[in-house]
Order: structure tokens, then sequence, then C-alpha cells
């Protein structure tokens, strides 16, 4: 399909086929999928669905002509702006080669999980949103663009048709940019999808509600993208305390708003919610350690997300600040982020650049101060704890867009017996995303998650059984360590679609878990496996 | 001076100014954000680490290796190695196609070289190297224009017929092909013709000298008028691709320059920091330009005294 038939007419551009999707590795080779779920009639009236049959996005259907030509204006103008020094000047270099550049060669298809695992289906093609986008460029926004527009390969019409279908496609991109990676001239086709959605949310105010209304703004607005409250996590940091005593035998008391304290631990807030033994493991193991540390109950300071990464500047910006502001009123050296992968790259590298270096606070990856914890000798493990097979799963924010590659694998090599931890193919900088990278693993509208666990996550899901095949027999039980709140929730919802533990025993969780599950000093074990677990 | 030196001299004049011009467009936009990806050969480590694996690394005198650097880039630019390892059939193609202009290209400077001995007064059959400068534009020369052609061609026929391109091949992407396979083709007739570029090294020497050239022959005509063509389009378009390598990999892919109180990046965000926003979402808040990045990054249109989520 080429890239200008995104504008033709129809109710579907493209069909997903079950059978067509690539097939996934024992015990699933023979698993019959159903197709996905359909919108019901009521949905289909009112949201855009005609990119593939799924709506992310719930985009409303224009009612008349004029809505519809208005917003086709807005996109335009949007797209200047996306262009214009002022107001993108974060972004326009990387941006303007990626889009004057590509040779289309395609390298960049195989390296997509999307398209290869949708079982090559165009629209996903890397190239393929990029591609509308510089067509509309060349032909709407250049000088002399619609002159023999069919010849040089841009003769694409603009219609509201076009703008929907590119804003629902927009959100079939983790932004894991495994395409750039591959790419011969360097082009950035994640770059590409990341700034589409800007000209979406940044001028036309059109973003996942999951990630704007519920998701920035709420952070903004409470606090927490959870919605959490200042009272809230403080009640639930006591109750953390409570639940540490009753697994671990010890009190400790979590050091909370401690000015002078050297580092400031920030979690991904759902952390507490849906994963309260990430936080607890954190507790213990920095107070086992000795180090100075303290958690925020401040505005902002108390949830390190930051979705604006994924799809809008200003958000980013805004949330960006007020991290840093809440560790400067600490008067805390440095500021060590969770087990959150796209929290790591917000606070760390992009936001980098986003103040003068005065206003700045060191930051830190928690898996580079845990790896020193290890090697200190501070704290005994016995990797016999931890007697089960175990494969690590890489975040991309972490891993392929920060860097941070070997101090988890040493964690893990150091609290597991020799041979128990193996490595996926690709691992490391060349590792397959979850599959709810770039917001995915929060978006929940309409049939988009069914999309999610049968699309976006299925490489990711191929690659966990294939590090575990000939131990398939749930029996024996497997753990695969995600250290990224994100790449949990998106695991855990392959889990729960696919029935993953109870067909093959493999189950997940994070890095500190299994450190702490493996300290000498700790009487009983740490992790639960959901088959021992009353509350799962 | 005649008509085909004037136009020489003017596509040769289009061209710096052009390609110059889209040099300086990329060079002087703003510092972007970071946006590197991993591996970083600078950084040294094998695995693709960085710099954030170190517990302080603030602290730490950074180190940059360039030889890691340039043991990544020089095959790279060389033998385009990232498309040898994940696109090996267009490799196939378009490595004897890059090569056979390298090629071409070292040729016309052993040519250019040629010229300038001979306005010095060693013409190759009494000077060694003039000589040497001969026979190295024509073994440059020739195998480049043999490889161009193959590469062209293949590049053509593959374009044309594996459907993976087939959709994403344009009139002007072949016609481009077609252009430089037909230079090649012709350079290599002249050769033919003109078997120690004699008559070409005396056409370049009368452009070095403003003075009158030598009478050429029809294919030298074809081949200097499609090359002159070529030379003043080339900035236009995307096959100015190695622009993009540079900027790409090197200023981008592998900026990974940390924000350590360098008072030229301080400078540059404060500057950029005092660019009006004229973004029109109702959630930006930027008053149609009014407001500048400093402001609406500044400001929280949902605060209030914290309450219970209703």
């Amino acid at each position: 399909m080429r890239p200008e038939e995104i504008s033709k007419p129809g109710e579907r551009l493209e069909y997903l086929d079950p059978k067509k999707l690539a097939p996934l590795p024992p015990p699933y080779d023979d698993l019959e999928e159903e197709p996905i779920t359909e919108l019901t009639e009521e949905q289909k009236k009112k949201w855009e669905h005609s990119l593939d049959g799924v709506s992310a996005l719930n985009l409303p259907r224009p009612e008349t002509k004029e809505e519809e030509d208005k917003l086709v204006l807005a996109f335009l103008r949007g797209y200047e702006k996306l262009v214009s020094k002022e107001n993108n000047w974060a972004f326009l270099q990387p941006l303007s080669l990626s889009l004057e550049y590509c040779a289309r060669c395609q390298t960049c298809a195989d390296a997509c999980p999307v398209y290869e695992m949708s079982g090559h289906k165009d629209i996903y093609r890397p190239t393929f949103r990029s591609d509308v986008l510089r067509k509309i460029g060349k032909k709407y926004l250049s000088p002399g663009g619609k002159i023999l527009a069919g010849f040089r390969g841009h003769d694409i019409d603009l219609k509201w048709e076009t703008i929907a279908r590119l804003a629902e496609l927009a959100y079939r991109c983790t932004l894991c940019r495994r395409c750039t990676q591959v790419c011969p001239i360097g082009v950035d086709n994640g770059l590409i999808t990341h700034e589409l959605r800007k000209i979406f949310s940044m001028e036309m105010g059109i973003a996942p509600m999951e990630v704007h209304e519920k998701g920035s703004v709420k952070h903004l607005q409470f606090g927490s993208s959870t919605g959490m409250i200042k009272a809230a996590i403080e009640d639930i940091i006591e109750y953390l305390e409570d639940d540490i005593e009753e697994k671990t035998g010890k009190r400790i008391k979590i050091p909370v708003n401690k000015k002078g304290a050297e580092i400031l631990l920030v979690h991904n807030a759902g952390e507490f919610m849906a994963w309260p033994e990430n936080p607890m493991a954190f507790a213990v193991l920095f107070d086992a350690a000795g180090i100075s540390y303290t958690l925020s109950t401040e505005f902002v300071g108390y949830d390190a997300v930051n979705y604006g990464l994924w799809y809008d500047d200003v958000q980013f910006a805004r949330v960006a600040i007020k991290h840093l502001e809440v560790a400067r009123d600490l008067g805390v050296k440095k500021i060590v982020i969770g087990e959150c992968g796209h929290a790591h790259k917000a606070l760390s590298v992009i936001a980098d650049r986003l103040l003068p270096s005065e206003q700045m606070i060191p930051r830190e990856s928690s898996y580079a101060l845990l790896w020193d914890i290890v090697k200190s000798g501070k704290i005994k493990f016995d990797p016999n704890k931890n007697d089960f097979p175990v494969t690590l799963h890489d975040p991309c924010n972490v891993v392929r867009l920060m860097g941070v590659v070997k101090p988890q694998r040493e964690i893990l090599k150091a609290i597991t017996p020799p041979g128990r931890f193996r490595e996926m193919t690709p691992h490391g900088v060349n590792n397959y995303c979850c599959g709810g990278g770039s917001g995915f693993a929060i978006m929940g509208s309409g049939n988009f998650p069914e999309w999610r666990v049968k699309l976006s996550g299925r490489k990711k899901l191929t690659q966990y059984l294939n590090a575990f095949q000939g131990e398939m027999d749930p029996s024996i039980k497997k753990m695969i360590c995600a250290p990224c709140s994100n790449c949990k929730g998106m695991t855990r919802d392959l889990m729960e679609h696919y029935e993953i533990f109870e067909k093959t025993g493999i189950w997940y969780t994070g890095l500190v878990e299994l450190m702490v599950n493996a300290m000498v000093d700790q009487e009983k074990p740490f992790i639960t496996w959901p088959d021992e677990d009353e509350d799962m | 001076m005649d008509i085909l030196q004037l136009l020489t001299y003017a596509s040769g004049v289009i061209f710096v100014v052009f390609f110059a011009r889209k040099l300086l467009k990329y060079w002087t936009m703003p510092m972007h954000v970071r946006w590197e990806l991993y591996p970083v050969p600078h950084e040294g480590k094998e695995w693709g680490g960085s710099f954030y694996e170190d517990v302080d690394h603030w602290k730490k005198t950074r180190h940059v290796d360039h030889v890691a650097q340039y043991r990544f880039m020089v095959p790279e630019i060389l033998f385009i190695r990232a498309l040898y390892e994940d696109n090996r059939p267009l490799w196939r193609w378009t490595f004897p196609f890059h090569l056979g202009l390298y090629l071409s290209i070292g040729g016309l400077v052993f040519l250019a070289i040629g010229a300038l001995l001979q306005i010095a007064g060693r013409a190759p059959d009494a000077s060694g190297l003039a000589a040497l400068a001969q026979s190295l534009t024509i073994i440059f020369g020739v195998i480049g224009f043999a490889l161009g052609t193959i590469g062209a061609v293949g590049l053509i026929v593959k374009r044309l017929t594996d459907p993976m391109l087939k959709d994403y091949t344009s009139g002007l992407d072949l016609l481009n092909l077609f252009w430089l396979g037909a230079i090649f083709v012709t350079g290599f007739l002249v050769w033919l013709s003109d078997p120690g570029f004699a008559v070409s090294r005396g056409y370049l020497a009368s452009l070095l000298t403003f003075s009158p050239g030598p009478s050429l022959g029809g294919m030298q005509i074809i081949n200097l008028l499609l090359f002159i063509g070529f030379w003043a389009y080339f900035p236009f378009t995307h096959m100015t691709h190695m622009i993009s390598k540079y900027f790409m990999w090197d200023k981008v892919k592998w900026d990974d320059m940390p924000n350590r109180g360098d008072a030229g990046m301080d400078s540059k965000i404060k500057a950029y920091l005092s660019y009006p926003v004229s973004w029109s979402g109702a959630h930006i808040g930027a008053e149609g330009g009014k407001k500048s990045w400093a402001e609406v990054a500044t400001t929280n249109p949902w605060a209030q005294p914290q309450k219970e989520e209703k």
C-alpha cells in the first residue's frame, strides 16, 4: 500500500486477520486467536476508526464539512509550527533532517516489531506514517509543492480522513526507535511519530485521554497521574512500613521530605498502587545499605512519571521543572530514579537541556546505585534464594535510549545461582519494546488494549517464551525481571490475556524485589508467585 | 570562453552556494534536546553502555573514545556497513553504486591534479608525476564508471521490481538514478574515445586558467552536460544525504554531551526559553505568541489547593 492511499475513501484502510499475525512459539504455536473485537455500532458512529478498526484516541467524527476543513487547516497550521525554530527549538534539527533525507530503502521495516508481528501490514511500516507527513509537507507547505506532485512522489490528498487516520497511526508506534538504529542515513521515524503526536496535542488538543486528561493534567492538578493526593501518598507510605514489617520482620521508617538527605528517590506512583512490593523493596535495600535518602510527598514530587515525554513538550517541561524544584527545595545532592523507564529518560536525558545548569540537580539511575550497593558488600545476598530461571527485559528508555545496560545484568548474575539467568535474543541496546511503550501500557479505551496485547506486545511475548523454551512445564516456575513500571504493566496484560502463568509457569517482577528475595537475613521469600498469593 | 565553459562555471557556483546554504541551515539550527541512541561509539563500551552506568557520573571526568568512533564510522562511510548488516539485498546494488561514485570523484580529483601539472608545463609523457596522475585518473575513473553503472542499473531494476520498494519509488527517484547512470555510461564511452582523458584534462585546465578550451567530441559534450546539470541540481535533492548522515549520527544519535555548567550551552538554553510560543492548544496557554517558553513551562493551568479527586 502506498502512503498516498491513506486518503482513500472507505470504512477501513486495513483489516487485521489473526491468522496472518506472526506465529507465537510453543505452547502457543497452535493457538487460534480471535480477531480484535469490533467496536460497537454506537462507538463506530461516534469515533474515528477507519485506519484499522481500532480506536486509541476515541476521536469524534466532525459533523459538518466546515468542521472537517477547520481541522485540516489546524493540522497544517500545527505542521508549520512544528518546523519553526520558535515553537520547536528542542527537536527542529533532528526532525528537519529526518523529514528531508529518507531514501525510502525500507531497511527500517524489519526492525519494527509492530510491522513484523502484524504480518507485515503496510500501514505499520515505520516509513508509512513518516512518508505521509513528508508528502503533506512537500505538497501543501513547500513553495510550488503542487507542481508535478505525482512525478515528485508526494501527490497526497489532504482531507479529514488523512488527518484522522494519521492521528490514530501516531499511536501505533511505541517510539522504541529500533528503526532509527538500523537506518543507514540516521533518519528517525520514531522521532517523526513523536513530533506528529505534538501537532495533534499542542495545536489541535488531540491526545489519548489516559495520557493527557487522566495523565499529565491529573499530575499537574493533584500531584500524581494516578490522582493520588499528598494525604493519600502519606497514608500509603505508612501502610508500606506495616507491610515491610509483615514481610521482613523488620520495622523500617521510610524517610519522607527529609531535608538534607543526599538522595531524593522518585518512584512511578503506579508502583505504590499496583506493585507496592517495589517501593517496599527499595526501602529495605536502602535501609540495609545505610543510604541517606528521602521520598517526597510534595506536589508532583511523589510521582516520577512524565507523560509529556510521549506527546507534548509543554506538559513535559511543566512536570520536569516541578521534579527539579522539589529536589532543590529538599536540598538533596541527587535524584535517583526508581524502576520507571520513561521517567529515567525524561528526567536524565531529555530534561538535561531544559534549564540552565545552575537550576539542574544531578540525576542517576537506580540501577547504577543498586549495583554499587551489591558491589559494596554492605548487604549479603544468597543467590540460591532465587533458584529459578530468570530472564531480563530491557526497558527501551533506560537501555537503548540512555545506555544503562550492564548494572542490572551484573546484579542479576550476583543474586541468582550460576546458569539461572539467561538473556533474551536480542537483548541490551538491540532489545524489543515490551509493547507498552510511549503510553500504550496505560491506554485502555475502545478496543486498543486488544490491539496492544495482540500486536505491539507480540514480539516481546515471543521473546519471553523463547527465553524459557525447554522448561515450559508450568510446574517449573520462571521469572521475567522487568525493571520498569510501564513494562510491568504491559507484561501483566500479556500474562492475563494469554494466561501465561497458568500455561507456562512464567511470572514477572522488578529488580529490587529479586534483590530483597536474595538477602541473607530475609527469612521468608519476598517474592510471591500467583498461585501463592490469595489476592491474585 | 564558450557556452560550455560558462555553464560549467555556473554549475559550480550553484553547487557551492546552495550546498553551503544547506549545510548552514542545519548548522545554525538551535541546539536540540538530547536525543541520543545507543550504542554511542565514543562511550567506548562495546556493550552499548553510557556514563549513566556509573554512580555519581557527573563527578567523573568524561571519557570520549574518538578511536572507537572512527572505528565505527570509517567502515560505515566506505562500505555502508549498516546496510550490509540490515538490508543485504539492497546493499548488493547500492554499495557498487556508491563506491562507483567515490571512485569517479577520486578520478576527477586526479584529473584536476593532472590539469594543474599540465598548466605547470608537466605533461604525462614528460613527467612521472603527471603520468601517475593520469594513470590514477584512468583507474579510478574507469572502475568508478563501471561500478556506478552496475549499481545504478541494479537499483533501477530493484526499485521497479521489489514490492517493498516499488510503492515508495517516485518518477523522480528513477530519474535521479537514470541520470547518474547516464553520467557513468557516457563517462565510460568518453574513456573509450579518449583513453588518456587528455581532452578532458585540457578542458579542466582551460577552466582553471580561464582560457579557451579544446574542441570536445560529441560524447564528451553529452557527458559534460549531464554532469554539470546534475552538479547544479544535486544540492536541491535528498541525495545530499551525506549531510544527514553527519548531523543525524554525529550531532543527534551520538550527542550525549551532558549539561554540566558549559557557559555556551547555558546561554543557548536561556535564549531558547525566551522564544515566543504560539501553539494553539488550549492547555498550552500561549496566548498567540505573547508567552515565552519559560512562561508556559512554569505556568500550571490546573494549579489549585489540593483536594480529593471527585
